[in-house]
């Protein structure tokens, strides 16, 4: 077991988990969850039953783009055509 | 984006919404738990020395080279420690020792950490709707309560949810903050009844898996009987969100005051724009942020992000006084 990374730490590392997203872009858990199922954000995971990473500034990146989508009125299969999610 | 530590981030949690100046005894059980996180971060922090199964403040924590240890709290972790052995005791002994503070520490305590929170913009003080009410105003009963700031909450907390509900590793902050939670009966704030399940199953699993869940989790440090004072208050407060609770709490406010605010109008008979403005006038000089959103006889008035309705009402006094009485709009509209 391990402790809380800081957030210099999570800045600083390639791979983030979605909990660690969840703080970097304040969005709620079920959302990214969410976008994780609908396939919008890639993961890599070396086992079943093992934590999901995601790569930290493509992620971010991706995160925020669906944010903008959605304020401007996309629904979630047209932000998924957007960001060329095969449906 | 701050990071905070251990006992800040419950404190985040615990604190808000709660009365600032006053103990309640809902605040009385979160200022426990506040004090036993006190003690699981110098344990984390590696602030004890084990020997023979006890554990002794280890002289870097003595001398205040840890960032959370002594330096922070060191008013309580020296007092706690010096009701203790000097031989050492059992982290079970040093949280329970933590959680039976005397209420006068408790509050010490509680400025502290507030104070630290004030200071990382993370917390801050606000006027209680109920301040505002005909009865509390002129008997001059202030009535401030704590609110955390939404961003900082949102990622403390869903960080937490994220962590319990997914599969993969659980760090030992989130172990920590499973059983304060637990303690202080903050689980149903967070989890919705159905992850509840899944929480007690990742508790099992922690439970086999770490050393840490293994000598936390067994260890209870709540009062029964604020538990269950707390839990009754929190029905009562759910029973007045339903539609025959809302009305009898509009009959007999006392009930639940902080959901039935009277606030009187200048004049008897006052006609609806007359009414609304007094009540603005009223609610801003506490500091609130007043929007109204829909006018006629029953307004509906935003007040700090909250739909309230603004009936028409009279209170029976000697002789009556007129007024409106503000109850929060349900289902809260989204506006």
């Amino acid at each position: 077991m391990s402790r809380q990374r800081s957030m210099d730490a999570i800045l600083a590392s390639e791979y983030v988990s979605i909990g660690e997203l969840v703080r970097l872009t304040g969005s709620r858990y079920s959302t990214l969850k969410f976008y994780t199922e609908e396939g919008m954000l890639p993961f890599e995971q070396a086992e079943e039953n093992l934590t999901r990473r995601y790569k930290r500034e493509e992620t971010i990146k991706r995160i925020h783009k669906i944010k903008e989508l959605k304020t401007a009125g996309l629904s979630i299969p047209q932000i998924k055509d957007a960001i060329g999610v095969k449906q | 984006m701050t990071d905070l530590s251990l006992v800040q981030s419950f404190s985040l949690i615990a604190l808000n919404a709660q009365r600032s100046l006053h103990l309640t005894t809902e605040k009385k059980v979160a200022l426990r738990c506040m004090a036993a996180a006190v003690i699981l971060e110098l344990y984390l922090d590696g602030g004890f020395e084990a020997s023979e199964g006890k554990l002794k403040l280890s002289e870097r924590a003595s001398n205040n080279l840890i960032p959370s240890g002594p330096t922070r709290w060191a008013v309580l972790v020296r007092l706690i420690s010096d009701k203790l052995d000097d031989a050492g005791a059992k982290l079970d002994e040093w949280l329970k020792q933590a959680a039976r503070l005397s209420n006068r520490k408790l509050a010490q305590l509680e400025h502290a950490i507030a104070e630290s929170l004030k200071e990382a913009g993370c917390l801050e003080e606000i006027h209680h709707l109920l301040s505002c009410d005909l009865y509390f105003e002129s008997a001059g009963v202030e009535i401030k309560e704590y609110r955390s700031d939404m961003n900082q909450y949102t990622r403390i907390t869903e960080e937490l949810r994220a962590e319990i509900l997914e599969d993969g590793t659980v760090t030992e902050e989130a172990v920590c903050m499973l059983w304060l939670l637990r303690e202080s009966g903050c689980m149903h704030d967070l989890f919705s009844r159905n992850e509840l399940e899944r929480v007690g199953a990742r508790m099992d699993e922690l439970y086999s898996e770490s050393a840490l869940a293994r000598s936390l989790f067994p260890i209870p440090i709540h009062k029964r009987s604020e538990l269950i004072f707390k839990q009754l208050l929190h029905m009562k407060k759910m029973a007045v969100k339903t539609q025959v609770g809302r009305g009898l709490n509009f009959v007999f406010p006392i009930i639940e005051r902080s959901q039935s605010v009277f606030i009187e109008t200048e004049e008897m008979f006052a006609g609806p724009d007359q009414r609304i403005s007094d009540v603005i006038t009223r609610l801003e000089s506490y500091g609130h942020v007043v929007k109204v959103i829909r006018g006629g006889q029953v307004p509906i008035i935003k007040i700090d992000n909250m739909c309230y309705e603004a009936h028409p009402h009279a209170a029976y006094t000697r002789v009556p006084i007129h007024g409106v009485r503000l109850q929060p709009k349900r289902p809260a509209a989204v506006v």
